[in-house]
């Protein structure tokens, strides 16, 4: 089937670039970690069509507030590389100084929320702002993003909740990837679905008990994410929106477990259901991408994603004399007390 | 202190149209304790929000607020309802100055009324303080009379980090007092001389303050009584300089004793004074039992358990 679409071949293209710019990042940053060059690190293969979908689905005026796994989401947004990398290296330059893990991006400037690490911590966050966006009668739409582990917290429903009651413009976007770790979005004992068991299942269908739509959609395919998340960012403005996107985290769920351990692995790289493959297929469709298109990209960005981390891996650590700075505005005398030990 | 915290928000609403007050019940019934009366019908449903049962979602809703550039002052109705906003506090309100590096700030109040003093039971007169004092980040006050309620208020509204403002509910109606209608301010970073002595200094705040205040004027103490106002962080310089002088110490609060804010003072004064001291810094404080209903009034500091300290300090040899 060939997708339509109103965006130019030059910005699919880029966009798929951004996909395996974002596959390949992953992959070399797992290593980077397991080199000892990152202590810690959230792989997010499976995850890029979403993103780069839902980047592509920004408008200017939108504000985001992503969760961890939500780096291509950056990337398409084209928020510079240096601010990126900085921060997932925790380098001097790093706007937050390295306080916080990988991917835990916080960017006022470009309408991106503070990351956290707590699942659906930024839930409630997202409908104050998306309230105080209305007060104030910004143009556009807060959109938040986080995985189906995230949908079994109370902040889930507390927040769909208020989205519902003061009608908020807001998208609230799950990342599906089957897993919450090594618990499945819907766990079994039996083995098989009870008629419970399926509906639980169904994420999107939770929107409907807060008195506005939810969605599912392909999250392999990155136009589809695109098309759908600019209609319900464009239909927020009047109410809320659920938007379910189905996908497989095909890594491990960051560096310290083995999903070997508790499930097949059902989607490996280049596999069908893999976005990479699903891409490729689908821009082939689309007389955008061919063969050699494919392999001279992935040569430009083996290149450029190798020298990217050599360089950040490199960089200097922020000066032990800033973990004291900034936890109020004006220091308590504590602090001021607590630098005489860091010396 | 009703009023006056009343009359706090009613100047600072009416001052800047970004601040927003929510919470169960804060709009048209005007607050179970009539904290926010008046202010629905002035302010109108945009500026003071009755929100879903969900302290969770009322802490959270401010926080988002107050991280877009207006000033949320949320309520929690009694502060034993908080816990389930505790995730909120701890992993969002408190943390995101330090661990954005001030990419985001965040000016808010959250309003609470606590301890006991009206036979609420476990659940209803809970200090708790300490779970807000022992968390980085936030700010922690609490006021003794409607002078400083009005006063501390305006300067938590002010102040461009998160503040847990504790309202001793024991005092919400007592304690008549006649204060400005108009707008000013208190400093949070100063400690209060409530009275003057040369021979103890007794340390308080909060809900503890008018115990310790009559007990001084009726059995003719000679310290001086320190009113903390703000717990976390609290003036050390005027703790030090008093104990200095008088060169003894007893710290009076309602929460209990065991790991409390209490324990944090000493531990100060033990680090700073001891070689002003001569006797051992002594604690009257609530029991390390959860309040109970029938009986609160053993479990709270009386005037005889802060005489029988006051005369062992005065004893010791």
């Amino acid at each position: 089937m060939i997708e339509e679409t109103d965006i130019s071949d030059e910005k699919l293209l880029n966009a798929y670039k951004n996909l395996i710019i974002e596959r390949f990042m992953d992959k070399k940053m797992l290593n980077a970690s397991r080199q000892g060059f990152l202590p810690f690190y959230i792989p997010l293969m499976g995850h890029e069509a979403m993103h780069i979908g839902l980047g592509l689905a920004l408008r200017k005026q939108d504000f985001i507030y992503p969760y961890y796994r939500d780096f291509g989401v950056l990337l398409q947004m084209g928020i510079p590389i240096d601010t990126i990398m900085s921060q997932v290296f925790a380098t001097a330059n790093d706007n937050e100084l390295g306080r916080d893990m990988p991917d835990h991006f916080s960017l006022k400037k470009y309408n991106i929320g503070a990351v956290i690490t707590t699942v659906a911590g930024h839930l409630m966050s997202a409908a104050g702002i998306a309230y105080a966006r209305k007060y104030r009668k910004i143009e556009g739409s807060v959109i938040t993003t986080f995985g189906d582990g995230a949908t079994s917290t109370p902040d889930f429903p507390v927040a769909m909740n208020f989205a519902g009651v003061y009608n908020l413009p807001m998208v609230f976007f799950c990342e599906n990837n089957g897993f919450a770790i090594s618990i499945p979005t819907y766990p079994s004992e039996s083995g098989q679905k009870s008629a419970y068991e399926e509906t639980k299942g169904m994420i999107y269908r939770k929107a409907e008990a807060y008195g506005f739509n939810g969605i599912r959609i392909d999250g392999t395919n990155f136009i589809e994410v695109y098309k759908n998340t600019r209609k319900a960012l464009e239909d927020s403005k009047n109410t809320p929106i659920l938007i379910e996107a189905m996908s497989y985290r095909m890594g491990p769920h960051s560096t310290a477990d083995d999903p070997n351990k508790y499930r097949k692995n059902e989607v490996t790289e280049g596999s069908e259901k893999d976005p990479v493959t699903v891409s490729q297929r689908i821009l082939k469709e689309m007389n955008i991408l061919d063969d050699d298109k494919i392999r001279e990209i992935n040569d430009e960005v083996d290149d450029f994603t190798s020298k990217l981390i050599n360089k950040y891996e490199k960089e200097a650590k922020p000066d032990k004399s800033t973990i004291l700075d900034n936890l109020y505005e004006e220091e308590p005398w504590y602090i001021s007390e607590e630098r005489g030990d860091l010396q | 202190m009703v009023k006056a915290i009343n009359s706090a928000l009613d100047n600072a609403m009416e001052k800047d149209d970004s601040i927003i007050l929510l919470g169960e019940d804060v709009g048209v019934d005007g607050g179970v304790f009539r904290v926010t009366d008046n202010l629905f019908k002035k302010y109108g449903k945009d500026r003071v929000l009755d929100t879903p049962l969900s302290e969770l979602g009322i802490v959270g809703f401010g926080i988002g607020m107050s991280m877009a550039g207006l000033k949320a002052i949320p309520e929690i109705q009694f502060q034993d309802f908080i816990y389930t906003a505790m995730d909120q506090i701890i992993s969002q309100m408190a943390k995101l100055r330090y661990r954005t590096n001030g990419d985001y700030t965040l000016p808010m109040v959250l309003r609470t009324p606590y301890a006991g003093g009206v036979h609420g039971g476990p659940y209803h007169s809970q200090s708790g303080e300490e779970y807000f004092a022992t968390t980085q980040g936030l700010t922690v006050v609490t006021p003794s009379n409607p002078y400083d309620a009005k006063g501390l208020l305006l300067s938590s509204i002010e102040l461009n980090d998160p503040v847990i403002f504790l309202e001793p509910k024991r005092l919400y109606y007592a304690g008549k007092m006649d204060i400005p209608d108009d707008y000013y301010t208190v400093d949070l970073r100063k400690a209060k001389l409530l009275h003057e002595g040369d021979e103890l200094s007794i340390i308080t705040y909060g809900p503890a303050v008018p115990l310790v205040m009559n007990t001084v004027k009726n059995n003719n103490i000679n310290a001086d009584v320190i009113d903390l106002r703000t717990i976390n962080p609290f003036d050390v310089d005027t703790v030090l300089k008093s104990v200095q002088k008088t060169t003894r110490a007893l710290i009076v609060t309602e929460s209990p004793k065991m790991f409390g804010v209490s324990a944090e003072i000493s531990a100060t004064l033990a680090e700073k004074a001891i070689d002003y001291l001569s006797a051992p810094i002594l604690r009257v404080a609530g029991l390390d039992i959860p309040i109970p209903f029938a009986l609160e009034e053993y479990y709270v500091p009386s005037e005889k358990r802060m005489m029988s300290a006051v005369n062992k300090i005065m004893q010791y040899r």
